[in-house]
């Protein structure tokens, strides 16, 4: 069998085939990237039928504006962007119910400063995926996820769930790389937290 | 200099600290506290698992019925 010579091409000169109006090009991107767009839009919006519009909303804008992308971007970034951006509206759209804040699993000092919690019980977090049940685990992260606040959670999934580096979180989200580490490290902090006490110990 | 640094300013640092944004004399003190410190192995050994647990956790899959109804959505549009 023939290998595919799309599936071998990088995504900027598959993007530019698309543009041209290519539409086995655009078909190979689409099976490229239709699934980390979809995870991307479950873990900003933890609701699948938002994912839904939000896969189909993200692909059509991009169909739709490939002309306009210019090859000196990657097109993982720009496909990105449409995608957040997307999620975001999406969310907003949604009436948030108030939800339990996550401040409660900061970590502990004693007055001098010294971590309140034994070692043992610092380290729990590490465990919960081994102790949890991995179904369980992942209705407790998305619920997790959701309990944080916006700006937390926008650039903890961006940093950390979907990997991408600080510089691209700060251009995504309009905010400069400090803003990003403040936000990734206080959402970690809280997470930590709440995988803790998800293991029965207290952060 | 950074003879007194605590867990909880050691905590305030990590992030920058993994991200190497930290400078070297700050880094440093870091290293010495948390090499003598427990607690902090164990905090930072939490910390850093995080993000990988939650990241396997909320990997959700394009569930079967998504890829076509998606072709089928675009085609309508086009």
């Amino acid at each position: 069998m023939m290998a595919d010579p799309a599936a071998a091409e990088g995504d900027e000169a598959l993007a530019a085939r698309a543009a041209a109006g290519e539409e086995p090009a655009f078909e190979e991107l689409l099976s490229r990237y239709q699934a980390r767009v979809y995870r991307l839009a479950c873990r900003l919006t933890a609701d699948e039928g938002d994912a839904k519009d939000v896969l189909q909303e993200t692909f059509l804008a991009a169909y739709r504006g490939l002309p306009a992308f210019r090859g000196d971007a990657r097109f993982s970034t720009w496909l990105y962007r449409i995608a957040t951006n997307a999620a975001l509206m999406h969310r907003r759209a949604r009436a948030r119910r108030p939800t339990e804040s996550l401040e409660a699993f900061l970590p502990r000092f004693d007055a001098g400063g010294v971590h309140a919690a034994e070692p043992a019980d610092l380290r729990a977090a590490s465990r919960a995926d081994e102790v949890l049940d991995r179904k369980l685990l992942a209705e407790k992260a998305r619920a997790g996820l959701d309990r944080l606040p916006d700006i937390y959670r926008d650039a903890f999934v961006l940093r950390d769930l979907e990997e991408l580096t600080t510089a691209e979180v700060a251009d995504l989200l309009g905010i400069d790389a400090a803003a990003v580490r403040q936000r990734v490290h206080r959402a970690r902090l809280m997470l930590r937290g709440y995988l803790s006490d998800l293991v029965g110990v207290k952060p | 200099m950074n003879v007194g640094l605590a867990c909880v300013d050691g905590v305030g640092m990590l992030m920058d600290y993994l991200e190497g944004t930290v400078p070297p004399a700050e880094r440093e003190a870091l290293d010495r506290h948390v090499s003598g410190c427990p607690r902090c192995v164990a905090f930072v050994e939490s910390y850093r698992a995080t993000p990988r647990i939650l990241r396997a956790a909320t990997a959700a899959a394009l569930p079967d019925d998504l890829a076509p109804s998606l072709r089928r959505f675009l085609a309508s549009r086009r």
